[in-house]
Formats: structure tokens, C-alpha cells, sequence
């Protein structure tokens, strides 16, 4: 391996943890999720064996969705913690904030353009539009499943507030929304992240904390071409963590990858069990 | 459910639908006399009190139909709905029949499908009832008590407003039966087969984009280092 210092910071600390936790509680409420949708088939029985049978599959999804909700929560303490009061426009427009900005907007058709062979690749600032769009993905999705879990999560209790057909419509939208869920991050997420051709086999930005250089330049060189104008590369310029830890992050990679991928082909082979309703 | 869990809940529940931090108030809410007599069924805010409001037949609780009507409409089989047989003029109907021979389908519903739970724990014994008779275990005015609250410990009829034989959600008849879940399931079908749509051929296009580009250069300008 070259250059000790050939990663450019993206992501602190904290974000990597958030990250890291998002991934671990998404991962487990996925499981337990299909174990419990799937539970009249084989396949979500031996799931649910895995939990220690369906009562405690069960609490376990309620009580992970209800950590989940929690680090939500904590999300936005930390955002309204680092946000820069003072000069709150400034921020907003920024190129470092995760803000939905028109150049996204024009970013995305280029982007589009480029991929059906006509124009250049966008030269993309800090973050693509895709990366914010993946950012809130994660708001909406949350605020959506996360209203309706806790409207199911004790049917008796909800119905003191609202009546009880409300639980008829919540969880069908709490169904479709972690199946769209899923299904983005196990096949548009993961191959967009990892198996197109400039990050296969692995990007571990996200891990390490810091993307190559090399491969800031190409991808997001208006954010490299800022630094270096305002003095900052160096000071952004990490050196990669040491191989055991890269090799865990990769592993660690790996394995949710190919449980989301278990997952995603289970849930299409065995669809057509789906036993307590119908939907037509 | 444990008492944690359901502190939790409560908690959680008081922030997001009575937007206010503490879930002191939750707790007094739940045993506030209002509700408790709404939940009986037999007094209804405003309308138990004024002479000739009373249906006689179609008892569902007032507040049930709020919601500008998105709710489920209540299924009436003619007559029979509300007899105290409801197969009196079934010829060829013996008590040893399954139900599933005349009432094939009913099976897809959470209860029939998840759990032991069978047709006649919730039906009764023989005579089966109509849903609306007026002494039926099943009329909406008691079915909270008689019916659900044998399982679901401190059911109301709130609760038993929830559609146990729920309508395939997608299905053209469920606009007029039920139209929440008919406009809200579409909503998100048609918002998640739209992200599905876009992002599954955007995808593939932009790594196949990518493949191209690497042919044609000999090598990438993209890589990781
Ligand atoms: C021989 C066929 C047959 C069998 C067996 C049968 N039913 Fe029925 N049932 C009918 C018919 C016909 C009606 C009249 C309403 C209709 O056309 O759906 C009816 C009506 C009903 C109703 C009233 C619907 C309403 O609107 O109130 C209920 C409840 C019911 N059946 C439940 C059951 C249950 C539970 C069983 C099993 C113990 C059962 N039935 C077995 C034929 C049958
Ligand atoms: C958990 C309780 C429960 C169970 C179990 C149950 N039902 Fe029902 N059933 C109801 C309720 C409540 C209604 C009133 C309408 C509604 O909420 O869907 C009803 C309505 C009906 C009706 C009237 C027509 C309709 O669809 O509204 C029929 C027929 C019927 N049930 C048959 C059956 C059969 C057959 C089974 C067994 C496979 C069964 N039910 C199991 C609670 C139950
Ligand atoms: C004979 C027992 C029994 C009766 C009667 C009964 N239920 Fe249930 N119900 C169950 C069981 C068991 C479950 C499954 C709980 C689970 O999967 O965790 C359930 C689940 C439910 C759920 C989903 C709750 C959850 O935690 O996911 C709802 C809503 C519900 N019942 C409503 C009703 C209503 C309304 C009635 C009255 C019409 C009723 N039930 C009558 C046994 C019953």
C-alpha cells in the first residue's frame, strides 16, 4: 500500500457511528420484519426460530424500532447541535450541508444525460445529488414507518386515540414503506456504493471515514478543486486506518451485503406465500 | 405486553399524536370517564342524549364515522345481516359444514391466517348471528366486550372498529368500502413502484455507463485507489 495519507475526510466520527447504528438496527428490523410478514411460510418460521420463536420476534422488532425512533431523535439534536446559528443562510447554501439546491437538480438531468451517452459526468460538489437524495430517504422513510410502527406497535392502546381501521391502513403503509425501504438499499444503495465499476469491489469511505484522493478528484471535483482553493486539502487529508481494521470493515461490508441480498431474493421467492391477505 | 413497553409506548404515543413532551396527561386520559363511556358504546358524545338519534340497526359508535367518511363503510347483507340466524334461509346449511364451503375466502384475514384462532371464537356458537343483530354478541355496540375483549385485553370499541375480514386494498370495490386503505395503499405502491421505476434501469444504465467509459479509455479515470 502507497501514500500514508491518501484519503480525503468525509465523514466524522460521530456520522460513521450514526451510520453504523442505522445499519445494525435497519438490518435487524429487516429480519425480523420478514420473519414476521413471511411467518405463515417456511421460510419466515426458521427466521423467527433464529429470535427464539414469534413472541419474541416480536418484541424484538418493536423494541429495535423503538431504539431506532430514538436515534432518529438523536439525529436531529445532533443537527440542530452543529449547526451553525449565526449565520444560518450561509449554512443552509452550503456546499458541505446535505440541502436539496437547484444545482442538484440540474446535476441530476446532466447526470441522466451523460448516462444515455450524451454530455460530460456532472463534476459534482461535495455531495451528488444521490447522496442527498439517500440522506433523506432515510427522514422520510423513518417519519412514515416509524408513525405508523408506533400506531401498531399495542392496537389497544392506539385505538384510544384513533379508531381501530386506522390499524388496517397503518400497516399496509408500514409494509409497502419497508419494502420500498429494503428494496432501495439491497439493490440501488449497495450497487451504487459498491459494485459499479469505479468502487467495486468495496467503498469504505463510509467505514474509513475518508475517500482516495484520486477518487475525489474524479467524482466530486468541484469539492476537491474548493479545498485546494481555499486552502484546505491538506488539513482534510487522513491516512488509511491499518489493514486489520480495513479488512474488518470490508468483512463487515460483506456481510450485511449479502444478508441484504439473502433477503431481497428470499422475499421474492417466497412472495407468492403471503397468506393473510390479498391485495386485489 | 410488559408494563415497560407499554410505558414506552405511551410516552411515545402522547409526543406524536398530542404533540407534547410529558405523558403525564396520556395516562388520565385512559381512564377519563368520556372515554370509558364511549367505550361502551352506549353513550355517544351529544348524540345519547338527543330523543330519535339512536339507529337502531347500524350501531357503530358516531365518532367511528369522523374522518370525512375515509373509514370502512359497514358490509350489509341484505336482511341477513341482521337476523338472529343468519342461515335460517340457507337450505342445505348443517352446523357440521366447514365454513369455508360457502364462505370460501373469509380465511384471508390476520386472525384465520396467524393464529389458532377460529371462525366460531368470534362468531359463536350455533346460531350463528347476523353481524348487526340487534342481540348479537357481534353488534357493534358490544362487540369490543363480547368478542374481541375475550382476547385483547381492555378492548374498546374504538378497537373493534379495526376490520377484521379486511378488503383486498388495491381492488377497485375498496374505494367505496374502505377508501382509506384503498387511496393510501396506492399512494405508496405508486410511490414505491415509481422509486423502483426510476432508480433500478438508472442504475444499471449508470454502471454499464461506467463499463463503457473504461473500454473506451483502455483504463478508468474513476478508481479507487
Ligand atoms: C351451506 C353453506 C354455509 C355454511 C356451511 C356456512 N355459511 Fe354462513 N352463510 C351462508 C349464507 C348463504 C349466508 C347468507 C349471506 C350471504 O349470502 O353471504 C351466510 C351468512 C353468514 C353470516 C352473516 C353475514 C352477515 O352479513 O351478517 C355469518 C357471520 C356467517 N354466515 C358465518 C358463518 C360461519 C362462522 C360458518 C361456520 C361455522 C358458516 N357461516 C357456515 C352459507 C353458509
Ligand atoms: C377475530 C374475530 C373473527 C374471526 C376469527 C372471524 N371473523 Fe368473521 N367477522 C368478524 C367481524 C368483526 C365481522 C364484521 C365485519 C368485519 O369487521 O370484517 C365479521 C364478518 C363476517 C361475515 C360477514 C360478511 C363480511 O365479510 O363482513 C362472514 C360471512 C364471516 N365473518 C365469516 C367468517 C368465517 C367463515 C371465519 C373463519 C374463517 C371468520 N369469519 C372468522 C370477526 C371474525
Ligand atoms: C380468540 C381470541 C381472539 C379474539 C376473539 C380476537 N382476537 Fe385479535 N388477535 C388474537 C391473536 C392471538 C392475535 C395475534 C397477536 C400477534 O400476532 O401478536 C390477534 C391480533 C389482532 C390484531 C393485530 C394486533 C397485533 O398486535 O398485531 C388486531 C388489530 C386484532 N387482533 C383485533 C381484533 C378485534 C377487533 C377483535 C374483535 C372483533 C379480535 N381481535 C378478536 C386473538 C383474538
Amino acid at each position: 500500500m502507497s501514500a500514508s495519507a491518501s484519503l480525503v475526510r468525509r465523514f466524522t466520527g460521530i456520522q460513521r457511528l450514526f451510520h453504523l447504528g442505522l445499519i445494525l438496527l435497519f438490518m435487524l428490523l429487516s429480519v425480523t420484519g420478514l420473519a414476521w410478514m413471511f411467518i405463515e411460510a417456511p421460510w419466515g418460521a426458521w427466521l423467527a426460530e433464529l429470535f427464539g420463536g414469534y413472541a419474541n420476534l416480536l418484541l424484538v422488532h418493536r423494541v429495535a424500532g423503538l431504539v431506532m425512533l430514538a436515534g432518529f431523535f438523536l439525529q436531529i439534536v445532533y443537527l440542530l447541535a452543529v449547526f451553525d446559528w449565526r449565520h444560518p443562510l450561509r449554512a443552509l447554501a452550503s456546499h458541505d450541508a446535505l440541502v436539496m439546491q437547484w444545482f442538484d437538480v440540474v446535476d441530476f438531468f446532466r447526470h441522466l444525460r451523460w448516462v444515455l451517452f450524451g454530455g460530460a459526468l456532472p463534476r459534482f460538489e461535495r455531495w451528488g445529488w444521490w447522496e442527498k437524495f439517500d440522506y433523506w430517504a432515510v427522514w422520510w422513510g423513518l417519519i412514515i414507518v416509524g408513525a405508523t410502527g408506533l400506531l401498531i406497535y399495542n392496537p389497544v392502546l392506539s385505538a384510544d386515540y384513533v379508531p381501530g381501521w386506522f390499524y388496517n391502513v397503518a400497516l399496509w403503509i408500514h409494509r409497502i414503506e419497508a419494502v420500498l425501504a429494503m428494496g432501495h438499499i439491497f439493490t440501488v444503495h449497495f450497487f451504487v456504493e459498491h459494485f459499479r465499476p469505479s468502487t467495486f469491489p468495496f467503498s469504505a469511505t463510509m467505514f474509513d471515514g475518508g475517500m482516495p484522493l484520486e477518487h475525489a478528484r474524479a467524482e466530486h471535483p468541484r469539492w476537491v478543486e474548493r479545498l485546494e482553493r481555499e486552502g484546505q486539502l491538506q488539513a482534510r487529508l487522513m491516512s488509511r486506518p491499518v489493514w486489520a481494521i480495513r479488512l474488518l470493515h470490508i468483512a463487515f461490508g460483506y456481510v450485511m451485503i449479502a444478508l441484504g441480498l439473502f433477503l431481497v431474493v428470499s422475499f421474492i421467492a417466497h412472495v407468492g406465500l403471503l397468506k393473510f391477505t390479498a391485495l386485489f | 405486553m410488559g408494563r415497560l413497553t407499554r410505558g414506552l409506548q405511551v410516552a411515545a404515543l402522547a409526543v406524536v399524536l398530542l404533540g407534547t413532551p410529558f405523558p403525564s396527561g396520556a395516562a388520565d386520559a385512559v381512564t377519563a370517564y368520556d372515554e370509558r363511556a364511549a367505550s361502551t358504546g352506549y353513550f355517544r358524545e351529544g348524540a345519547s342524549v338527543v330523543p330519535g338519534a339512536y339507529q337502531l340497526y347500524l350501531q357503530t359508535p358516531q365518532s367511528l364515522g369522523a374522518y370525512g367518511g375515509l373509514g370502512p363503510r359497514p358490509k350489509i347483507v341484505e336482511g341477513v345481516s341482521f337476523k338472529a340466524d343468519a342461515h335460517a334461509g340457507v337450505t342445505d346449511y348443517r352446523p357440521g359444514y366447514g365454513c369455508l364451503d360457502c364462505h370460501a375466502g373469509s380465511e384471508h384475514n390476520l386472525h384465520s391466517a396467524r393464529t389458532e384462532v377460529t371462525c366460531r371464537q368470534c362468531h359463536r356458537g350455533t346460531p350463528i348471528a347476523g353481524i348487526f343483530h340487534y342481540y348479537s354478541a357481534m353488534n357493534p355496540i358490544r362487540r369490543h366486550a363480547y368478542v374481541c375483549a375475550k382476547c385483547h385485553e381492555g378492548a374498546t370499541a374504538n378497537f373493534a372498529a379495526y376490520v377484521v375480514h379486511e378488503p383486498p386494498a388495491l381492488a377497485a370495490e375498496t374505494a367505496e368500502g374502505f377508501p382509506a386503505l384503498y387511496y393510501a395503499t396506492w399512494f405508496m405502491v405508486i410511490l414505491a413502484g415509481g422509486v423502483f421505476l426510476f432508480f433500478l434501469p438508472f442504475t444499471v444504465g449508470w454502471g454499464f455507463r461506467e463499463l463503457i467509459q473504461r473500454i473506451w479509455a483502455g483504463r478508468s479515470h474513476v478508481r479507487v485507489g
